[in-house]
């Protein structure tokens, strides 16, 4: 069993971070992995071939990052607590495949490891190899039952894969130095949803990932937790897995059991809930402002939202300024010649071409209004091509009536306005 | 403004085209009710007033309901109709005086600030948080480019000829 052990641990970490990388997401396939790896003696299960016992130091820590990833399966595993007490305790969070909230960022002593022992109902006097071998695994489908994933309980029972679990942790314990997993990653807590990180994360991380379903070994992680050295660490990670716990409920992008956008907290940022979604309001904010940077000429180089916004404010104004000085321009036109602008504006504004030149050259004074229709529609018509209004070619009439003509048959032929009455008079739209 | 970038609304025809016409039509009604023969102060300020709320009308029209700006426009330009201006005139003291009151109450974050300031400015956007305001007021900056273009081809058309 203990050279069992190293092996299983050694192959648990290949097989985790080989599983780690891939699929942070499905908390299931790491829960029953370890805890598969755990309680089953066999070997088999485990992808790589026993590893020297150095790896259990320093391997823990990406078991214990996998499993951190996960939780969300809810895999209520029993041993969670046991695992918390010893070393193994990290991979005893992963195979749980709970939630953040661990309070195992303390591996407990050989003495409480053994002391939970008994109180887990399923573990009895298991097989560290037993451990090691479920930990390795990858296979585990699911993270499943406290008894143990269906993995497990391929190999084993779940029972005895706890208890197998159990024994393997104590033992690991003395050789794995706890401390060095829980410190290892400091940070390990905050990035709950960082996969990639898996490997780095300690141990503590996946303490607080796990939250036991299982109220009992809830219960007894929990006492293993206060009695740590290392309460302070749990502590500390405990309240923060507590929101992570809640956000990533509500936020898991692993298990997205709600139609809520997702939203992951990044290496070093804060993972509240408020902060997640203050996160990316001001993202949001921050998009719009760049769309808008664009729009307003010469704001290519001015950054800040304060600054920003005054120019648009100003642009805004001057449009709308624009638009009343315009229009009180064109209150002082004569409206006489409002035909040869529905030529020519098409073509100025949507084509751009020479055609409004021809428009233009007909124009001396608005003022002396009536012949110029006539010359103006002749001058234009050949000059102005059919715009997008596609207003038909006029016949030579009166000002008015080539006017009213125009119109209605522009507008009859063209226009899909609904507010163009039969008389050609044009209703507003509304 | 490119007309790509604009909207492409219910049919084939862009923004431009749409507020073309409408305004254009406007203009002629205008023009047709109220012909240009005295060129008195207040006759111009009548005809500028209606100018300017066609080119607005004929704006938000051409926007549909799609944006909050434009039913702002448009239901705001339905309450005109249904009301008398004396009405209006009473509210709109009334929300100055509103104004003033709110201005000399608090001072808000230099931000929060221009944001009410932003909400005054784009119709409708009392009632937005900051960032749908931001969307509207996009939108809304492409309209009013589109109008003052229009608006400028008219006038110059107008000059020329």
């Amino acid at each position: 069993m203990g050279s069992g052990d190293g092996h299983d641990m050694g192959v648990q970490h290949r097989s985790e971070r080989a599983i780690n990388c891939p699929s942070s997401g499905t908390s299931s396939n790491q829960l029953p992995k370890k805890v598969a790896t755990l309680a089953t003696s066999t070997m088999s299960m485990y992808k790589s071939s026993n590893v020297a016992d150095p790896f259990f130091g320093s391997n823990w820590e990406p078991i214990v990052s996998l499993n951190q990833s996960e939780n969300y399966g809810g895999s209520p595993m029993v041993s969670h607590t046991e695992f918390s007490n010893s070393p193994y305790g990290a991979i005893v969070m992963e195979n749980q495949g709970i939630r953040n909230t661990s309070h195992f960022a303390q591996y407990p002593s050989d003495s409480s490891f053994v002391e939970l022992v008994p109180k887990l109902p399923c573990f009895g006097s298991g097989s560290f190899s037993e451990m090691v071998g479920s930990f390795g695994q990858p296979e585990c489908g699911q993270t499943a039952n406290v008894g143990g994933p269906r993995n497990y309980i391929s190999n084993k029972e779940g029972c005895n894969e706890r208890t197998s679990t159990n024994g393997a942790l104590s033992q690991e314990e003395e050789k794995i130095s706890e401390q060095e997993a829980i410190e290892a990653s400091p940070n390990g807590k905050r990035r709950k949803r960082e996969p990639a990180s898996n490997s780095p994360f300690n141990p503590t991380k996946n303490v607080e990932g796990k939250q036991q379903k299982d109220g009992e070994s809830y219960d007894v992680s929990k006492e293993l937790n206060e009695k740590k050295p290392k309460t302070e660490q749990n502590n500390g990670l405990s309240g923060k897995q507590v929101d992570e716990q809640s956000k990533d409920y509500s936020n898991s992008g692993e298990a997205p059991k709600e139609n809520y956008i997702h939203v992951r907290a990044r290496r070093g940022q804060a993972t509240n809930s408020h902060s997640l979604a203050e996160r990316v309001r001001r993202e949001k904010i921050s998009e719009r402002m760049r769309l808008l940077q664009e729009l307003v000429p010469g704001c290519n180089k001015i950054t800040g939202k304060a600054v920003m916004l005054d120019e648009i404010i100003n642009y805004v104004q001057s449009l709308q300024q624009q638009v009343e000085f315009l229009s009180m321009k064109l209150a002082t036109v004569n409206p006489e010649l409002n035909i040869d602008i529905d030529r020519v504006l098409p073509k100025d504004i949507l084509h751009s071409r020479g055609g409004s030149a021809a428009v233009i050259e007909f124009g001396p004074e608005m003022n002396s209004s009536h012949p110029y229709p006539r010359a103006l529609f002749q001058g234009i018509m050949p000059g102005i091509p059919n715009s997008n209004l596609q207003f038909p070619p006029l016949p030579q009439t009166a000002v008015d009536n080539e006017l009213q003509n125009l119109f209605h048959m522009g507008f009859e032929s063209n226009l899909d306005m609904d507010g163009l009455g039969p008389d050609g008079r044009l209703k507003p739209k509304l | 403004m490119n007309n790509p970038k604009l909207l492409s609304l219910n049919s084939t025809t862009s923004l431009i085209s749409r507020f073309t016409r409408g305004f254009i039509q406007a203009l002629i009604r205008i023009n047709k009710q109220r012909p240009v023969t005295s060129s008195s102060p207040r006759e111009m300020y009548i005809r500028h007033r209606r100018i300017k709320s066609a080119a607005d009308k004929s704006m938000a029209l051409a926007v549909r309901s799609r944006r909050n700006w434009s039913r702002a426009v448009l239901a705001r330009f339905r309450k005109k109709r249904r009301r008398h201006v004396l009405v209006r005139r009473i509210t709109t003291c009334a929300m100055k005086k509103r104004g003033l009151e709110n201005k000399k109450s608090g001072h808000k974050e230099a931000s929060h600030g221009q944001a009410n300031e932003l909400r005054r400015l784009v119709p409708g956007g009392e009632a937005m948080d900051l960032c749908s305001l931001l969307e509207e007021t996009a939108h809304y900056l492409k309209c009013l480019n589109t109008q003052v273009q229009v608006m400028r081809c008219v006038a110059d058309s107008y000059s020329t000829i």
